[in-house]
């Protein structure tokens, strides 16, 4: 594990990082994006030296970023979105400079961000909010609109968008109260069927982090992580679920990771609030690593941009504001 | 004779054969007088089965208008005819109308169907009991059948979901493509329970519109809470609710809440108020400061008690606030910041007030609407579903009003009738699924029939599954002869291809009508053959008909659709 550079002079346990990401083509350009409580930050190399990466006219003052993502078309697009509050950042320069668009007033609290993977094509990207549900844009992220038919929970705290979208529209949110499934592209929502093992629906603890297989269209596998009932794992789109981890999986989740090869190469990385949690058994069994942390200090968020491969680096960040770099070698197989 | 569409109606009167006596028939005059209106009524229907229907028109439905009306919707057609001369026919497609309409109301299509299915019962039932059978006996049978009919219509049902399929669902209903793919799209976004409202349109074409949040049909009180920028409309952020139904007489009663919001430096207040008197209102127009709070009150929705007790405890649960009731002697005197509903958005205009992002507790939310929805399950009353169904997608959060739109007048309320009926349609399917169309699913439960049949000893029993196996050919072979062909013929070229075959009379050609996307409504199939074997089992047990000399000239109820789905 090595620490790098702090982004900021002083330490503050107020100060959070909300969100990571890094760029589909990290192993070439190094590029990532840190949205903390102080403002967005950027790196050019592979998270070892940041730099603030917006700026807003006026005071001068950063905003509070809570939500970062890449288009999956960086390479040719550079388009990035960043959540600030009451609105959301478009960058079309990989962060250089940005626009801003606004969400409807009252200003909203953009908790998470995501993009369609076909987003070259159907120009779709998505904003979880605190208060007011889901905002979608279909034309790149320059309008938005809220689209929270049947969704009966408007505190969104998890996105997460089929591989298959083009073909499925399927995206599902993690709220205060459960889990929400979309068919029609973000535009419409109904509850998932049932709670874990057979319960009602509404018995699921917040859903702070979900997980969609990268074979979604064929394996309709989906990973829930709750804040106090552990991690949840769905083989058929969402309509039942099984727990996972036992006791090694207590505690909330604030991140989970896919191998890009799931489900042919099984490996799940779990972030706990101090640990990284990963198995290579689909979640039969589970390996604990604790890093370096101060007290009362606890890991956020989690970024694997080259894949759960033994030895690649992890983006971890902390309460405080650091991002660590772990390159540990997780995995036997 | 057609009455004036839509005005208070009275029967119209057929000068009568008799004098002073009631007339009492017996059979057979009985059996062939129910035939003779039952085939008059389903021969007026008949021609509209199917998705190449003919047109029927009737004429002088309205005073002011003397066109025809050109109809192919077998229920409103039903319920435009409301009397024969033929008294004995009369009793018999009288009969018949009340199934059809009944049906209409409740699932919104296949009424002709049903109309051939009862004729093709009751005539054979005729037969056979004019031959000697048990009425009573062939009822009971008939009954067993459907059983055997609805046991395998529900193994037939399959689920369906998705823009293109719905669509393809209501255009079997509306027979209107544009329209079809406008509904497929609005019941994929709104689902079964959502809130859609279908209204005239004023240009020529279809139009939605989605509208966040929910609303309730109550606005302002007075323009004067209402900004005057041409929209006439308040918008409130982070608004307190204050919801009631009391009647609020004097100023004083709104010191309590106003003291409470101002104390607690809330800016925007959405008062719910059973009543309020014009001294109250024009206290909260003297309000000199509307920056530091700004007040829009509104009366409570619902149009009798049990409604507005709905809309409170709706209200509450959306909004996390406490319901002031005036029958329990609620009064805001003791009012605390608790009490208080919260919303992230309010409005109201001079027609609704809604809410956008209620504060309420959202597992609660989840938890009263499973209740309401296992309410909707539980009642089999028509309007009672229909309120719980309005209350249900009212609290989903959102709501899509379709604008129809037409070359004329006529044309945009048809179309806008066309509409309701497959947005009713649709809630069925989108509630019990769907199964084979153009009659193969009917079809589909003859070889059951015939089984059933060939073991029965009693020759009621076996007269009655006789009947039944032939009546549920009825359907498809009214859909090709109104298509212009040879039902017999294609009967036959859909038997040599096996199970799941039908006509597909748009392609002219024999196909396996699931893989073809032709689909019925589950709900209305099994609806269709409910209603039309048990009334026509019924029907056939009729022996007497008493006619009185003097029919009482009572107004019909009023069976104009339903204001709004």
């Amino acid at each position: 594990m090595s620490i790098p550079d702090k982004m900021t002079d002083e330490m503050s346990l107020t100060e959070i990082v909300h969100a990571l990401a890094a760029s589909p083509n990290f192993a070439h350009d190094g590029l990532c994006f840190a949205a903390r409580s102080s403002g967005l930050y950027r790196s050019e190399d592979g998270g070892f030296t940041w730099q603030p990466a917006h700026n807003p006219s006026g005071d001068g003052k950063p905003l509070p970023t809570s939500a970062v993502v890449f288009s999956p078309n960086f390479a040719v697009d550079g388009t990035v979105f960043a959540g600030v509050p009451g609105a959301v950042l478009r960058s079309e320069d990989g962060g250089k400079t940005w626009h801003t668009a606004a969400l409807a007033s009252p200003p909203p609290f953009v908790s998470v961000l995501a993009i369609s993977p076909n987003y070259a094509e159907d120009g779709c990207v998505f904003a979880g909010t605190v208060e007011d549900g889901v905002f979608r844009s279909g034309d790149r992220g320059i309008h938005w609109a809220a689209w929270n038919f049947g969704l009966l929970d408007l505190n969104v705290l998890s996105l997460a968008v089929s591989p298959d979208y083009a073909r499925d529209q399927t995206l599902f949110v993690g709220t205060d109260s459960g889990i929400f499934r979309s068919t029609t592209g973000g535009r419409a929502w109904r509850e998932v069927d049932a709670g874990p093992e057979g319960t009602r629906s509404t018995d699921f603890a917040p859903v702070l982090s979900l997980a969609i297989s990268p074979q979604y269209a064929a394996d309709g596998t989906l990973f829930a992580g709750s804040e106090a009932l552990g991690l949840y794992r769905s083989n058929d789109r969402g309509r039942t679920w099984q727990r996972l981890g036992g006791d090694a999986l207590s505690g909330p989740i604030n991140g989970i990771v896919l191998d890009p090869q799931y489900p042919a190469r099984p490996r799940i990385l779990v972030l706990l609030h101090t640990a990284l949690v990963v198995s290579e058994d689909n979640g039969a069994t589970w390996n604990e690593w604790y890093p370096d942390l101060q007290d009362d200090q606890t890991l956020t968020c989690v970024a694997a941009p080259l894949g759960l491969e033994n030895g690649s680096p992890l983006l971890v960040s902390t309460t405080g504001g650091e991002v660590l770099i772990v390159r540990e070698r997780f995995f036997k197989g | 004779m057609i009455p004036p569409f839509r005005k208070p109606r009275v029967r119209v009167m057929q000068p009568t054969v008799y004098t002073g006596m009631e007339r009492v028939v017996f059979q057979p005059a009985t059996y062939r007088g129910m035939q003779r209106g039952i085939n008059q009524l389903v021969g007026a229907i008949r021609p509209t089965l199917g998705p190449r229907p003919r047109v029927v028109a009737i004429d002088h439905v309205d005073y002011h208008d003397k066109t025809p009306r050109l109809l192919d919707d077998g229920g409103t057609i039903a319920r435009l005819i409301i009397e024969l001369p033929d008294r004995d026919a009369d009793v018999g497609a009288m009969f018949l109308r009340d199934v059809l309409w009944r049906l209409q109301q409740q699932v919104g299509d296949g009424t002709a169907t049903a109309a051939v299915l009862f004729q093709a019962v009751f005539q054979r039932g005729v037969h056979y009991i004019t031959a000697g059978g048990n009425a009573r006996r062939l009822q009971t049978f008939l009954e067993e059948g459907l059983r055997t009919i609805l046991g395998q219509l529900n193994e037939m049902v399959v689920h369906l979901s998705g823009r293109e399929e719905l669509a393809r669902i209501a255009e079997t209903v509306c027979y209107d493509p544009p329209l079809a793919d406008l509904l497929g799209e609005i019941f994929d976004i709104v689902g079964e329970f959502g809130r859609v409202e279908i209204r005239p349109g004023r240009g020529r074409e279809l139009e939605r519109e989605y509208v966040e949040g929910m609303y309730w049909e109550r606005g302002a009180v007075s323009r004067g809470m209402l900004d005057g920028d041409g929209q006439l409309r308040t918008d409130l952020e982070e608004s307190a609710i204050l919801i009631s139904d009391l009647e609020v007489k004097h100023p004083q009663q709104l010191y309590p809440p106003l003291a409470l919001v101002i104390r607690h430096n809330i800016r925007s207040l959405l008062m719910v108020v059973g009543e309020i008197s014009d001294s109250a209102i024009g206290f909260l127009l003297s309000n000199k400061h509307p920056e530091k709070l700004r007040v829009v009150a509104v009366k409570t929705p619902g149009h009798d008690k049990e409604q507005k007790a709905w809309a409170l405890e709706d209200l509450a649960v959306l909004t996390g606030g406490r319901a002031f009731v005036q029958a329990a002697g609620d009064t805001f005197e003791r009012i605390r910041r608790e009490d208080l509903g919260f919303a992230r958005r309010a409005w109201a205009d001079r027609y609704n007030f809604g809410i956008i992002g209620g504060k309420g507790n959202a597992r609660q939310l989840r938890q009263h609407i499973a209740t309401i929805r296992a309410a909707f399950e539980r009642t089999d009353n028509p309007n009672t579903r229909n309120l719980l169904r309005e209350r249900i997608g009212k609290l989903l959060g959102g709501s899509a009003t379709l604008w129809v739109g037409g070359m004329t007048q006529r044309e945009i309320n048809e179309r806008v009738e066309r509409a309701k009926r497959a947005a009713t349609a649709l809630r069925g399917a989108l509630r019990e699924g769907v199964l084979p169309g153009g009659g193969v699913a009917l079809l589909n439960c003859r070889p059951a029939l015939e089984a059933m049949a060939r073991v029965a000893t009693d020759p009621d029993e076996r007269a009655a599954y006789r009947i039944l196996a032939d009546a549920v050919t009825a359907p498809i072979r009214t859909i090709i002869a109104n298509a212009g062909f040879d039902a017999s013929e294609m009967l036959a070229a859909i038997k040599q291809q096996g199970p799941g075959y039908g006509f597909d009379v748009v392609r002219e050609r024999v196909v396996h009508v699931a893989e073809a996307g032709i689909y019925d409504p589950a709900i209305v199939t099994k609806s269709v053959a409910y209603a039309a074997i048990t009334s026509a089992a019924q029907a056939l047990t009729i022996d007497v008909m008493v006619h009185h000399a003097q029919p009482e000239q009572a107004p019909l109820p009023d069976l104009s659709p339903p204001k709004q789905l």
